[in-house]
């Protein structure tokens, strides 16, 4: 059996014997394998799993972190949520938008970025909140924007 | 539940129910109608999701929902008939609902027998306050060739994902997204496949989910719903043929709650288009010198019979189906046996009446501590609703175990035993087993055989009631009479024909016996005969005619023959019941048997059927050992071989083998194996099974190229070209 | 009143992360103590401190463990709220980042009290520094031998809000989509795989630690008598200051805003504070002069929420306030009950013609009344969390609304703060291949 496989059996062992608390971190770990939640991505985990594709599918699309169409290979969240909003996170995406040359939502064309505008990230106080590959920026403005998306590996 | 009555007060009317019962079913109790959508309890536990039961509970709050309260003693409830804050949260339920609903009930199958158009027409509001876009999604999509998806009309009520998740366990259909955007789907675009996937198009109180087959063939008020059983598998679910103009346009269950809660298998609801087969018989034929059959009129092919009947007197062999009502098994035994003194016959099983002892309703299941499961034929492919019950079983804690010797066995009070496969003696190991465990007269236990006929029972009961000679062994056959499509697929019984003299068939499709009967006679379906039929639990049912059949059916030409020699059959059921009921079923009219027919004993059942068991050891296979079970699919025979829509139900060529016994060989799902035994082998797909037990490996029949027993299995060093 | 950490304290100085850092200012000490004691002292000695739910609503959380079935036959668990998403609420991830020993420390009090030996902590997926950080602690602690029979487990959610509410929460951590359950049964009953659970927020099981410290008696003289300790409030929005500050209840607003907070910045004006995080109803300037905790703000007809009070300045339209608002709850409801899943768009499309100028008056009644058609008809309190501010909005700044409606648009023209209003283009609407939404 395939490592992915083991890991997830670990995982399992964590919590009580026949529930299916591993589908969320397993789907996570499929998803770093596979950079997102492909159709075969989906199959293997059900299969570590025991359940059915279907049901792995249904958690997934549940989610926002987990991606059920292909991502770039970082991926910058811009909280748009009321407190980042009343101080301005709606220039930082623009900035971002304009540094990376696509749209919330989009992803650029060499692969490398995905550009989404999040809900809350619970960082509200040190507006407005950027997480790059999960890990938080805090009190962006337009004008940290560049430096920023320099600082990704491979960055535009 | 307990017993303790509680009081509760609806609308101000007292009643009395037992302690934690529904406040919907107390209500009705009371005579009141909770409105409910997403509430169903043979789901499980409610889930409160579609807010349409909307009640006040005094000394609470908030409005509660009906269907997640149970009755607690002083309980005062007020629905939307005497509280006005409910009726205002019915009403704005009910216009959430409406809000995306698009307005297209004129061309919608569901219309006229729509839960949301009942409740929209009796509490609804005569206007629409939604100005805005609604949402629009592709419609209808297929999600099966059986199963169509309006998902537009879907209110999210999720009765169907928690069927699909919670009742048959498939887990296949899903709802995906959250919010507004929720939608229910497949996993990709894969059909949503299973022994038991129409029944969400029943649970779908709006017309989301419809059978494809029905789509625009008829309205309601054109359709009459005839009570019925299903004739095909041993359990005899309870159904309604929908009829309109003369033919079944869908089929429909009919809870009957001891036999199936209201949950029928796609082949029961979807097979019926077998009636329309393109190769269906309407005329009797006729073999012409060597040229084939020729059509003939029903007074020409009766003439035929009678020579060739007269011709073989006391030389005749009868080969039943087990697909016979009770009444044209007496009839045809009446005719051959009375009239022809011939008593030779293959009965399609042997069943043993030593099961009588341990015979439960099949809904005793569910209530179990343990379920046995002995044989190795997979339970849902020979008696598809009897999966569900033992499925429930589990979910409510049973333990499911395939040896009688688990120690839970020997712990456990409610003890049920099934056998389900070839092997088990008609019953008679399974009931010596239930003797051994001590299982008569205790409470809850008792033992099934799931036979391979749906009537075989029956059939044997009457074959034997209708006369007390017994025959000789016939050597040459004269005649071969071969009764019904199961028989006549039958490769053993096609060797026989070989051997005959003539063969007569009764069969639905020219194209089963085209090649090796002298004298085909149109035969009827399930659906279009009036009669009894005895299923897997021993309880008589009901069969009524949905339909007329196209040409003469059985129990009038047989009348007619037995006449030629004599012999008085009435050409009615009503008639031969009163009959063989005289002699097996106690009296019993038909008319009593009822449309919910109870599972009744019968003591003066004449033992007969436990003819002789063959004796026909299972093999077991020694350590290490594979045995192959080559087993008889659900979505296989004559019916089902002729509706296209289910053709993608049929199982794939692949061999399913336990985990350990692939671990072994280093087998991997996909991987292709050979199985082989005496120098002939097959190569095929693997699927590993963790649920199959070492030493087993199943195979379709259709897929096993006459392979069974000890089996040699390795991976296949070259895999075949497709 | 000055800053009062006692959930905090000690964090400035030492890395409270380090366990050899938390022992030295005498972390731990409180699990002997509570060792030492039956699970029934414990339970009486937490009811005496009144320890209020800090997750929201406010229950306190001896007597939630008093209610624990903990004659069942079976397991109990005792499981962490640190899904943290209100919008405006950001001091749970303080508390795991700088304090996780505490919250550890909590945890095996409380596991005590409820004799279980499973705890969960369901930390919200995005805060990976902080699961990083508390799932260092957790193998540190354990590695220390602190655990005894407990297990502890952190797990991560994977983005959904709604899986902060306890049902829902139970849900996700089973393994499924975070969907609010009925109540009854309620969690002590029936909780994680049906067995009797616990649910606390991080802060409130964080808080327990010092109430052995100061012992229940000491502890119930913080505060005020309704509402003992401090909570740390976030403060967003535009503030000159914004931050946590551990503060004891009963703190005027006032204070905290114009004081710790640094009152309004860039020299605007107030234009209204939504105290509990976005979900609750919002205050005009002459409303702050109110005391924070439960019961103060309860009398004033909106709720103490998340401690996570959201400052709006003058130059903010409330239409489009409201409808950012609504855009999320929209986005953040789960789909299973059909006020909340259908109401919540219908209230983004209202508000969204209100904005473009194309509504008229009797759009803003339906607006009220398709809130009132959500509220007290819900599954879960998510759909009332998206009627609460909006029809706070809509009667407390109504001049506005009709502004909208008779301008035929925003009377900001392009001005507000909210301008744009951004929101997250995914809206998990994922089709299976070959579909397509037609949205
Ligand atoms: C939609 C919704 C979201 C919630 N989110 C959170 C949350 O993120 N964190 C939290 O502690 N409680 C949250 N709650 C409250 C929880 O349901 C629950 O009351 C709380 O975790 C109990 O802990 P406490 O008693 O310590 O406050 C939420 C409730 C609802 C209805
Ligand atoms: S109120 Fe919203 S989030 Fe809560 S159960 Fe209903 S749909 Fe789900
Ligand atoms: S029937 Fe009660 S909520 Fe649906």
């Amino acid at each position: 059996m395939s490592r992915f496989h083991d890991e997830v059996q670990a995982i399992r062992a964590r919590y009580p014997e026949g529930s299916r608390s591993a589908a969320l971190p397993a789907l996570r770990l499929a998803q770093e394998k596979h950079g997102w939640l492909s159709r075969q991505a989906i199959e293997e985990t059900a299969e570590a799993l025991d359940v059915t594709p279907a049901f792995c599918y249904s958690v997934a699309t549940f989610y926002d972190m987990l991606h059920l169409e292909p991502v770039g290979k970082h991926t910058i969240d811009v909280c748009t949520n009321l407190p980042c909003a009343l101080c301005g996170a709606q220039r930082v995406i623009e900035a971002f938008e304009s540094e990376l040359g696509i749209h919330a939502g989009e992803t650029t064309e060499d692969g490398e970025i995905t550009l989404r505008a999040v809900e809350c990230l619970g960082g509200c106080g040190y507006a407005t909140v950027v997480a790059v590959d999960d890990r938080y920026h805090h009190s962006v403005r337009a004008e940290t924007v560049p430096e920023i998306v320099g600082g990704i590996d491979g960055g535009t | 539940m307990s017993t303790e009555l509680v009081r509760v007060t609806i609308d101000e009317r007292d009643v009395h129910v037992p302690k934690g019962t529904g406040i919907v079913e107390t209500a009705l109790a009371a005579g009141v109608e909770i409105p409910v959508f997403c509430y169903e309890p043979r789901l499980g536990a409610p889930v409160g999701a579609c807010r349409m039961c909307l009640v006040e509970v005094e000394g609470m709050p908030k409005l509660q929902t009906g269907c997640t309260l149970t009755a607690q003693d002083g309980m005062v409830v007020k629905t939307a008939r005497t509280s006005e804050r409910a009726a205002q949260g019915q009403n704005g339920t009910l216009e959430f609902i409406l809000v995306n609903h698009p307005l297209d009930c004129p061309v919608c199958d569901k219309g006229g027998e729509c839960p949301l158009q009942d409740l929209t027409f009796r509490y609804g509001p005569g206007n629409t306050r939604m100005s805005f876009e609604k949402l629009t999604f592709e419609k209808p999509i297929p999600i099966s060739p059986t199963i169509s998806l309006d998902r537009e009309r879907c209110i999210l009520c999720y009765r169907c994902t928690r069927f699909s998740e919670d009742v048959s366990e498939d887990g296949q259909l899903v709802a995906a997204n959250r919010g507004a955007m929720s939608v229910i789907t497949t996993f990709e675009d894969l059909p949503y496949t299973g022994a038991f996937t129409g029944n969400v198009t029943e649970l779908c109180p709006v017309g989301a989910l419809l059978p494809t087959q029905y789509r625009f063939e008829g309205r309601p008020w054109e359709i009459v719903d005839v009570p019925t059983v299903c004739g095909l598998c041993p359990v005899g679910c309870n159904i309604n043929a929908t009829v309109r103009e003369g033919k079944v346009k869908r089929i429909l269950s009919r809870n009957h709650p001891e036999i199936d809660e209201g949950w029928i298998c796609d082949k029961g609801r979807f097979a019926y288009t077998h009636l329309f087969a393109e190769d269906r018989l309407t005329q009797p034929l006729q073999r012409v010198r060597r040229h084939g059959l020729e059509q003939v009129s029903w007074e020409q092919a009766l003439d035929e019979a009678e020579r060739l009947l007269r011709a073989a007197r006391g030389r005749i062999v009868t080969v039943l189906s087990g697909s016979e009502t009770v009444e044209q098994a007496y009839a045809l035994g009446r005719l051959l046996r009375v009239a022809l003194d011939s008593h030779q016959a293959m009965l399609p099983e042997e069943i043993s009446g030593a099961l009588d002892a341990y015979r439960l309703p099949l809904s005793a299941i569910r209530d179990a501590d343990v379920v046995v499961v002995l044989g190795d034929v997979p339970v849902v492919e020979r008696a598809p609703v009897v999966d569900l019950w033992i499925k429930s079983a589990r979910r409510a804690g049973a333990k499911l175990v395939h040896d009688a010797d688990d120690p839970a066995v020997a712990e456990a009070e409610r003890i049920v035993l099934v056998w389900s496969g070839p092997g088990g003696r008609g019953g008679a190991t399974i009931a010596q087993l239930a003797e051994k465990l001590g299982l008569a007269g205790r409470e809850g236990c008792g033992a099934f055989y799931l036979p391979g006929t749906p009537n075989g029972r029956g059939v044997a009961d009457a074959w034997a009631a209708c006369c007390d000679e017994e025959g000789e062994a016939v050597e040459p056959i004269g005649l071969l009479v071969v009764s019904g499509d199961e028989a006549a697929a039958d490769e053993n019984v096609r060797a026989l024909a070989e051997q005959a003299e003539a063969t007569i068939v009764l069969s639905m499709y020219g194209g089963l016996a085209a090649g090796w009967a002298d004298l085909i006679l149109p035969g009827t379906s399930y659906l279009e005969r009036d009669g009894t039929f005895v299923n897997l639990e021993g309880r008589l049912q009901r069969l009524r005619r949905t339909v007329e059949p196209p040409g003469l059916d059985e129990l009038e030409w047989i009348s007619q023959l037995a006449a030629r020699f004599d012999v008085d059959v009435a050409p009615y059921a009503a008639a031969v019941f009163a009959e063989v009921s005289e002699r097996v079923y106690g009296g019993l009219s038909f008319g009593e048997v009822g449309e919910r027919a109870p599972l009744r004993g019968y003591p003066d059942a004449p033992e007969h059927v436990g003819r002789e068991a063959l004796p026909e050891p299972a093999q077991k296979a020694r350590k290490g050992e594979i045995r192959l079970v080559a087993y008889k699919p659900l979505f296989s025979g004559a019916a089902v071989e002729r509706v296209a829509e289910l053709q993608f139900q049929r199982p794939q060529p692949e061999l399913e083998i336990s985990a350990g016994d692939a671990r072994r060989r280093k087998i991997a799902t996909g991987d292709h194996v050979t199985v082989g035994s005496n120098g002939s082998a097959i190569t095929l797909p693997a699927r590993v099974n963790r649920h199959l037990r070492d030493g087993i490996a199943r195979v379709a029949l259709e897929h096993a190229n006459g392979l069974g027993g000890v089996v040699e299995i390795a991976k296949a060093e070259e895999v075949p070209s497709a | 009143m000055a800053e009062h950490k006692v959930l905090l304290a000690g964090a400035d100085e030492h890395d409270l992360t380090q366990l050899a850092e938390y022992r030295a200012i005498g972390g731990y000490a409180g699990v002997a103590k509570a060792r030492a004691m039956t699970p029934d002292a414990l339970i009486a000695e937490l009811e005496k401190a009144v320890l209020r739910g800090r997750g929201g609503a406010g229950f306190p959380m001896g007597r939630k463990a008093s209610l624990i079935d903990r004659k069942s036959a079976k397991p109990k668990y005792l499981v962490v709220n640190a899904d943290e998403s209100e919008p405006g609420a950001f001091k749970d991830r303080e508390v795991m980042g700088k304090v996780p020993h505490r919250l550890i420390e909590g945890c095996l009090i409380a596991a005590h009290a409820i004799e279980s030996r499973d705890v969960f902590i369901y930390i919200r997926g995005e805060y990976l520094t902080e699961y990083e950080i508390l799932s260092g602690a957790v193998e540190e602690a354990r590695a220390a031998g602190i655990f005894g029979d407990v297990e502890i487990t952190v797990h991560r959610g994977a983005g959904a809000y709604i899986c902060g509410e306890e049902t829902a929460l139970l849900e996700s951590l089973e393994g499924k989509r975070g969907q609010p359950r009925p109540r009854p049964p309620f969690p002590p009953i029936q909780g994680l795989y049906y067995a009797p659970t616990q649910i606390n927020n991080v802060c409130t099981i964080a808080t327990v630690p010092v109430i052995l410290e100061m012992g229940a008696e000491e502890f119930a003289k913080t505060g005020v008598p309704s509402s003992p300790g401090t909570a740390i409030f976030s403060v967003s929005g535009n503030v000159a200051r914004p931050g946590n500050y551990e503060l004891e209840l009963g703190t005027p607003m006032r204070e905290l805003i114009f004081e710790h907070a640094g009152g309004i910045a860039d020299g605007r004006e107030l234009k209204a504070v939504i105290p509990g995080g976005s979900s609750v109803p919002a205050l005009t300037p002459d409303e702050i002069d109110v005391r924070l905790d439960y019961d103060s703000l309860g009398a004033i007809g909106t709720f103490f929420g998340a401690a996570s009070l959201i400052v709006v300045d003058d130059r903010c339209c409330m239409v489009q306030l409201a409808l950012r608002s609504t855009k999320f709850y929209m986005h953040e409801s789960c789909g299973k009950c059909t006020p909340c899943r259908v109401g919540t768009r219908w209230m983004v499309q209202i508000l969204e013609s209100i904005e473009n100028g194309t509504a008229t008056h009797a759009d803003l009644e339906l607006l009220d009344s398709v809130g009132d058609n959500i509220l007290g008809k819900v599954l879960c309190a998510l759909g009332e969390f998206a009627v609460y501010p909006v029809h706070s909005y809509l009667h407390k700044w109504r001049e506005e609304f009709v502004a909208h409606v008779e301008h035929g648009g925003c009377p900001f023209a392009g001005s507000s703060s909210l301008e744009g209003i951004f929101a997250p283009s995914d809206q998990h609407a994922h089709t299976p291949a070959g579909e397509e939404a037609l949205v």
